[in-house]
């Protein structure tokens, strides 16, 4: 007689299987229409440290370094490329740069395949987990360009997610973080007190204490 | 004689171990994971999560108007919880003004909760007048308190959608050249865009 394979226990647990998850998914349904979540704020405030930039896009984000930019912007200036508010190349990471009185130096992002990725602040000795490990909270602060939108086929969608990594990856450091946000029409741009009051860049308070 | 090893084996059985199948655990534990993984799918799938913001570190007398910024424009939800606490706890000119302020604030709601449509159908674009308008009445509520010693602060919080950054700036351009905006606290959060407006009616 040849021993047969009993499926009992088998249909037993699927088809109680079956019916737990149909009860779930009408509990499910039913609880979750009226409740509201409240989602937690961190105000600007002013304060003594100086900002570190990135800017986000897509999924990606570029630390700028200032030193190279704004020598890149100096050399560019002086050879007079960038008169009459003309775009120039800022020789780094494709970036281009503009600039005028009241914006100061304005950066537009076309190309950011050279960009790291914010998946990388998960990755040891990433460039991104690096530049932002190097970030002293004592005396600097993370200051985020975060673009509102994705370019045209590109499913990544806006650089939301990437800086929401990155304000949480800092705040595991005590870092604090600000931002704001950018589109191409009015991308980001570091300007100068002397020639606009209102520029500023500060962070919200997300550390501990 | 040699016992040959089927008769060693006939008449000396081996003891019968307890084995025990895994089977039905695997197949319990594998339904388990399931469902789980299948909560977890419905619930990305749910009814757009409802959202209402509110300060990170917020004392009990700060009160946040809430600004949704969305490519099609703004929503502006003033609060009006508390101000007829606040106007009780005045008197004279500054009674007038808190209730001038509470009236044009509650005709605000009533449109908004009116509203049957999707909430997102209520963006309109920023009016230079009427964000104007919004930062005084922030400040002068603020003045009031501060007045009367009454522990109450009204601040701004914006939520970003995506593609919503340009009504968001033209606002923030429209408060760096009014001194009312200058003692204003500001906080902005990005929003995702299946996040919706919590605009119910608001009870003490």
């Amino acid at each position: 007689m040849r021993n047969l394979i009993s499926l009992d226990s088998l249909t037993d647990i699927v088809s109680n299987s079956v019916g737990i998850l149909i009860i779930f998914a009408v509990i499910n349904l039913i609880h979750d229409n009226n409740k509201t979540f409240q989602l937690e704020i961190p105000l600007e405030h002013s304060t003594q440290l100086s900002p570190v930039f990135f800017i986000a896009k897509d999924d990606r984000i570029l630390a700028l370094d200032t030193d190279t930019i704004f020598s890149n912007a100096t050399l560019q200036a002086t050879s007079g490329a960038a008169a009459s508010k003309r775009l120039f190349s800022l020789d780094f990471h494709d970036l281009l740069g503009k600039i005028d009185d009241e914006n100061g130096i304005s950066f537009y992002a076309r190309d950011t395949q050279s960009w790291p990725k914010f998946n990388q602040l998960q990755k040891r000795n990433s460039e991104l987990r690096n530049s932002m490990s190097a970030i002293d909270g004592q005396k600097q602060f993370a200051y985020f360009f975060v673009y509102d939108s994705s370019e045209d086929g590109n499913i990544s969608g806006s650089g939301f997610e990437a800086f929401r990594e990155a304000r949480e990856f800092l705040k595991g450091r005590s870092v604090k973080s600000g931002w704001q946000p950018v589109n191409s029409e009015a991308p980001a741009n570091i300007c100068d007190k002397r020639f606009r009051g209102g520029c500023q860049y500060l962070p919200s308070y997300l550390g501990d204490g | 004689m040699a016992m040959s090893r089927a008769t060693r084996l006939a008449r000396y059985p081996k003891e019968e171990k307890l084995e025990v199948s895994l089977f039905p655990f695997l197949s319990i534990f594998l339904c388990v994971m399931g469902v789980l993984s299948f909560i977890n799918v419905l619930n990305s799938f749910s009814a757009p999560q409802k959202i209402e913001l509110t300060a990170q570190l917020e004392q009990g007398y700060k009160v946040a108007y809430q600004i949704f910024s969305l490519p099609d424009g703004i929503i502006s939800v003033p609060p009006v919880k508390y101000l007829d606490k606040l106007r009780d706890a005045v008197d004279g000119i500054d009674k007038v003004v808190i209730t001038d302020i509470l009236q044009r604030r509650e005709g605000a709601m009533f449109r908004l909760e009116r509203h049957s449509g999707p909430v997102m159908g209520l963006a309109t674009e920023p009016d230079v007048d009427d964000i104007l308008q919004a930062m005084q009445d922030i400040r002068t509520l603020n003045e009031i308190a501060l007045k009367a010693n009454y522990l109450y602060e009204e601040f701004l919080l914006f939520g970003i959608y995506p593609n919503g950054s340009q009504a968001y700036q033209k606002i923030r351009d429209v408060m760096s050249f009014t001194q009312d905006a200058a003692s204003i606290s500001i906080g902005l959060e990005p929003l995702d865009a299946n996040w919706t407006l919590n605009l119910k009616k608001k009870t003490n």
